[in-house]
């Protein structure tokens, strides 16, 4: 998935400003107007990096700022404040808070993507479009870590995925890796001995080959001073030990731009099915409302006017996953596809406790589902 | 607290200069130079044309800011380099500046207006003048003057670049 860009700004020339830096990137720019319609952006679509201004109504980017921090979905995306008020009082406040950087206004487009660069992999655009690697396609990940075990963890934990993991132990070794077969990723520990995680990610970036290969740091959870200075070097990202191997492949599938919508969405017979996983984070929600659309519209593109929403997995429902149904229920309506609705139980029961819920109709299996449609062609079967 | 009376005219004046030089330099790639004002107009320029003259619809954003200093700048560009200078700024062609209408001058001017006072504030809060700043507001007009009520200390600097004016109104509150 292309990166995410939110820039918050009650100036619509400056959010103009920030579109147009970034147009020779391959990322994609949202807008947000004051700190509460950030908010809300920043809940739903998850983004890498957030631009934010100081002054604006409603809601001023301080408070937002808190408010970001204090969110444990929300509080590890980056944070660049953009400012007019460039005085030392001041940026000290917000550096408190927590802003990986910030730019003082007027700023030149070249400074603020170099910021920007630092904080997320900015990949210049290609002429040509080159078809997204998928999360079925391999890759060869590249493990920096003196601890055998680290390594051992991620190999058993990432077997089930189509990637190839090697593990090195000194800088040395990683090197002569690079230097024969370039790895897709790489993960280095941060604690290995006299800094070399540090000095192996300078001599990675300097080298032609591995300028955009993502590296992650590897870190135990308690060692902020490390993450921070892996931060603001410009490690594609930070995963803390113990590690949660669900959360890596997340984090490595985003790194790598694969197209992840395969877990998510599948074409049967003659219609699009949509199966949202037991795991419903935010991130997990936000990549399948990205893809929802695109995958809709290329089911019709390729003759399917049929899709099934498969929820039955889904252990309970919250606020998110009522969003993403919605979205999803809107998006067939205007592209034409009829759909039904397959769950369980449980998600049955809460819907009726909601106003804007209680007549959605779910189907016990996907055949009645498809067999629902087959039925009754012209309407469709849950309402909202 | 120090007193308005103690920010001098030389520093209020290179201030100004720096900042509207940098906010031009950085954003629209020209240099904008401080001009000598005749006297008289240096206490009382006005936007009201004199006899004879033509009249230019201007487009003037103003920003306040407050703490140690409290005041007003009025920032007066003509509408067309008001145009000219939105277009720069968005990447804009004519013709697509007046497709998106009037709205997206005054949201351009409006943010030169904020960035130039800003950068203002940050050169007086370093001197020893702390103050925050106001949101940005956007007036538009040909024949009309703008008087404050209260005793103030009021300063106009004239700029030019590329043959277009910039005037700034400093307007300083006296005392407390």
């Amino acid at each position: 998935m292309r990166n995410k860009i939110l820039t918050v700004d009650d100036s619509k020339t400056v959010r103009i400003i920030v579109r147009k830096a970034f147009k020779s990137y391959d990322c994609e720019i949202l807008e947000a107007a004051n700190g509460v319609e950030g908010l809300a952006v920043a809940s739903k679509d998850m983004p890498d990096l957030i631009l934010l201004d100081v002054t604006m109504p409603v809601m001023d980017g301080v408070e937002m700022l808190t408010k970001l921090k204090s969110d444990p979905q929300l509080k590890g995306i980056p944070v660049m404040m953009l400012t007019a008020e460039g005085g030392k009082d001041h940026v000290l406040k917000i550096a408190k808070i927590g802003v990986r950087d910030y730019i003082v206004k007027p700023f030149k487009e070249e400074l603020l993507i170099e910021k920007a660069g630092r904080i997320i992999e900015l990949k210049p655009l290609s002429d040509t479009p080159t078809k997204a690697r998928s999360i079925f396609d391999p890759a060869t990940l590249l493990v920096v870590e003196d601890k055998p075990a680290i390594i051992q963890q991620i190999q058993e934990g990432l077997k089930h995925t189509p990637w190839k993991i090697h593990g090195v132990s000194t800088q040395g070794e990683a090197i002569d890796f690079c230097t024969k077969t370039p790895p897709d990723l790489i993960i280095m520990s941060l604690s290995l001995p006299e800094d070399a995680a540090f000095t192996l990610f300078r001599l990675v970036r300097t080298n032609t080959k591995t300028k955009y290969t993502p590296v992650f740091g590897l870190v135990v959870k308690t060692e902020s001073l490390a993450q921070q200075q892996a931060q603001t070097v410009g490690f594609t990202t930070v995963v803390t030990k113990p590690i949660d191997v669900s959360e890596l492949e997340a984090k490595i599938a985003k790194a790598m731009n694969l197209d992840t919508s395969q877990r998510y969405f599948t074409v049967e017979g003659d219609g699009l099915i949509m199966r949202v996983p037991e795991n419903c984070s935010p991130a997990v929600l936000a990549e399948i409302s990205t893809y929802l659309k695109p995958k809709l519209a290329e089911a019709v593109d390729a003759g399917h006017n049929k899709s099934v929403i498969d929820v039955h997995q889904l252990r309970s429902l919250h606020m998110g996953v009522i969003k993403l149904l919605m979205q999803a229920m809107q998006t067939c309506r205007e592209l034409g596809v009829q759909f039904a609705m397959v769950g369980n139980a449980q998600i049955i029961s809460e819907c009726k406790g909601f106003e804007d819920t209680r007549t959605w109709v779910f189907h016990d299996t996907l055949e009645d589902a498809k067999a629902s449609m087959v039925k009754t062609p012209a309407t469709a079967l849950a309402s909202a | 607290m120090p007193a308005t009376q103690e920010i001098s005219e030389t520093l209020i004046r290179e201030n100004i200069s720096r900042a509207v030089g940098d906010v031009f330099k950085t954003m629209l790639g020209r240099p904008a130079d401080l001009c000598v004002l005749a006297q008289a107009a240096q206490s009382h320029w006005t936007a009201v044309p004199a006899e004879g003259e033509n009249v230019v619809s201007q487009v003037i954003g103003t920003v306040g800011f407050l703490g140690d200093v409290n005041g007003l700048i009025y920032f007066y560009l003509d509408l067309p380099f008001a145009r000219e200078v939105t277009c720069h700024m968005l990447g804009m062609t004519d013709a697509e500046l007046e497709e998106a209408g009037e709205e997206v001058i005054n949201d351009a001017i409006g943010e030169l207006t904020n960035m130039t006072v800003g950068s203002f504030k940050n050169g007086i809060s370093d001197a020893g003048f702390p103050c925050k700043l106001t949101i940005p507001t956007i007036l538009r007009g040909s024949n009309f003057s703008i008087e404050p009520i209260a005793d103030v200390q009021r300063y106009f600097y004239k700029f030019q670049s590329g043959g277009s004016n910039i005037i700034t109104d400093i307007m300083l509150k006296i005392g407390d």
